[in-house]
């Protein structure tokens, strides 16, 4: 079963993209911020990374650069954002991340995105 | 029986989060049963009929007191000999082994446990150098334990323990660094002599200017019981107080990520731990 | 070799290298070193003299290093004064990620006295400021809260402002946001997250009041 941690400040954003993601068959493990997500991975790497931006002590480009940095098999990242400029999105692809979607989020949306980067993943 | 107050699973939910945002320590479903006698000793303790009634005591109390109480009953902190050994077992086979690759033989090696409460840390650490570290015959280590109560620290340089706390010291240990004084244990006085007591508040800039080049600071169990402000400063004064390269060690239930982005963090084989990077200036 | 009794630090051996006055004119001056870590000191001192507050801040908004930052940002919350909140918040304003983290993750320390200003927080015409308002709510210890977020949920026209405030209102909603949670979910009937956080809210008040 293929790994994603959730990583986001709000409990109720982690419980409702572990409802989602849960429910299409991926286990899902979450963090409360960027630091906390890097003591997780220190345990096991993930298969995907679903990233808030605006976080305390460690916000998502922060994770997304050190994740980057590590000598550790990498797997592709979501940022998630409330901002929608150009230059927010090209800060997180610069970062590291392999998409930039807009909170809030929907199953519809986000599900595809999930499927096609982990599809890719085992391709390459 | 009527009105017997219960917490459901929606109020189990809610202070599972809240709890972990302030503290880090998130509990599983099956410790409900331990958190839910926690929680209804202290809505108890506090006159609370309702869960409500006490989550909104707890969440928007001024000064945090209830917070603390109900950490102190969760985390079941006891001191005792050897307690969470397997940080003493990193400080020999990790932490000591990579600090000694960079370092001359003619610096010693320095240690800060703080706080000492009563000295089973500090002694412990001690111990631990003389039987398990062989390359302690090639470096000098000092050990410096730090304690805001002055009281406490007498304690701590008497080294006078009672049967529960040595319960974990292996017996030939006990015979070679203690002696028996009545029903109790006392510290031999080499081992005494090798740990150096001092008087320190570390939200203290003063007392903080005067511990610095440390290598290793163990902080366990102390940082959980303050503020977020004062966790977050004296996470930056420890910051100065340790050469580059240098560790702190935490307790089990505590979560550097709920309080400073200063240190990497580094996973060794026996536990987590947190550095000063090496190009720290 | 062995062990050997440790000594504290000498008062002779002085982080950074210049040996300045600790007085406020010395560390003003220690404020803008060339070592990181005299700047550190400096502004950990810094912390005692609230009169410092306009330099902290101008410091803070220039200063390279994290370490340095961090340090400045606890010194400022210390100061906890009017100069030092207003240095906090314009910094949400900025353009540099890392800097405005830094800064609400502070003045989520201060709700007292960033209280007054949440009302005009609460209105600004950026909708991540208004985010950031709800967010140090969350920490705020204040008889308002539930009322302010009410009025959130009620008002703010943008979804993640609302989105904010519900995940908030799941931990302190009583029966008074009830209505509010409901027409919520009627104001966005198409965003599924929105449905979910009142759904969740809801369920927890409801098992409050039984």
């Amino acid at each position: 079963m293929k790994r994603i941690l959730v990583i986001d400040d709000a409990a109720t954003v982690r419980l409702y993209h572990r409802e989602i993601l849960e429910k299409a068959g991926y286990q899902v493990a979450e963090a409360i911020n960027g630091l906390e997500a890097l003591e997780k991975i220190e345990e096991a790497p993930f298969d995907l990374y679903l990233v808030d931006i605006n976080m305390p002590k460690l916000d998502g480009y922060g994770f997304l650069r050190a994740l980057r940095q590590r000598e550790m098999p990498q797997a592709p990242a979501i940022m998630i954002s409330t901002e929608s400029s150009d230059s927010d999105r090209q800060a997180a692809l610069v970062a590291g991340a392999n998409l930039y979607i807009l909170k809030p989020t929907r199953p519809e949306h986000l599900l595809p995105y999930v499927q096609s980067l982990l599809g890719e993943w085992q391709r390459t | 029986m009527p009105n017997q107050p219960q917490i459901s699973d929606e109020d189990f939910q809610k202070f599972r989060e809240f709890f972990y945002r302030k503290t880090g320590m998130l509990f599983e479903d099956s410790k409900r049963y331990f958190v839910d006698k926690r929680l209804l000793d202290r809505m108890a303790a506090t006159n609370n009929e309702t869960f409500r009634g006490y989550f909104t005591m707890l969440r928007f109390q001024a000064s945090g007191a209830e917070l603390q109480a109900l950490i102190n009953l969760m985390t079941v902190n006891e001191t005792y000999f050897f307690r969470e050994e397997y940080q003493f077992r990193c400080l020999v086979d990790s932490m000591l082994a990579e600090l000694v690759t960079r370092r001359p033989l003619n610096k010693p090696i320095r240690i800060w446990s703080v706080p000492s409460s009563s000295g089973e840390e500090p002694y412990g650490i001690a111990m631990y150098l003389l039987e398990h570290w062989p390359l302690l015959r090639q470096w000098d280590v000092e050990i410096i334990s730090s304690d805001i109560d002055t009281s406490i620290l007498k304690l701590a340089k008497q080294g006078l323990y009672g049967e529960r706390a040595v319960q974990h010291v292996p017996e030939p240990l006990l015979k070679k660094y203690f002696m028996r004084v009545g029903t109790q244990y006392q510290v031999r006085q080499t081992l005494r002599e090798a740990v150096e007591f001092t008087q320190v508040n570390v939200s203290d800039s003063a007392d903080m200017r005067s511990h610095r080049h440390f290598d290793v600071i163990f902080c366990r169990n102390l940082l959980i019981y303050f503020d977020d402000l004062s966790r977050k400063k004296t996470a930056e004064s420890f910051y100065d107080a340790l050469n580059p390269g240098g560790f702190i060690c935490l307790g089990h239930s505590e979560a550097m990520s709920r309080i400073s982005s200063l240190f990497q963090i580094r996973r060794f084989p026996e536990a987590i731990v947190y550095q000063k990077p090496l190009e720290a200036r | 070799m062995g062990l050997k009794k440790g000594k504290p630090t000498p008062e002779t051996d002085i982080p950074g290298e210049r040996h300045q006055a600790r007085d406020l004119d010395g560390l003003l001056q220690a404020l803008h070193a060339d070592e990181p870590m005299a700047r550190r000191w400096a502004a950990r001192d810094l912390a005692a003299h609230p009169e410092a507050t306009a330099d902290l801040v101008k410091q803070l908004r220039r200063e390279p290093e994290n370490s340095v930052r961090q340090v400045i940002l606890s010194s400022l919350t210390n100061i906890g004064n009017e100069a030092a909140i207003q240095g906090l918040i314009d910094c949400l304003y900025l353009e540099d990620a890392m800097l405005r983290n830094a800064a609400i993750d502070v003045l989520k320390e201060l709700p007292d006295q960033v209280a007054p200003f949440m009302g005009r927080l609460l209105q600004d015409p950026d909708p991540d400021v208004r985010i950031f308002a709800v967010d140090v709510l969350e920490s705020l210890r204040h008889p308002r809260v539930e009322e302010w977020l009410i009025e959130v949920i009620s008002q703010d026209a943008h979804v993640n402002v609302c989105a904010t405030a519900v995940d908030l209102l799941g931990e302190v909603g009583s029966d008074q946001a009830k209505t509010a949670l409901l027409s919520l979910k009627q104001r966005f009937a198409d965003e599924p997250y929105i449905q979910f956080a009142a759904d969740l809210a809801l369920k927890r008040i409801e098992a409050d009041g039984a």
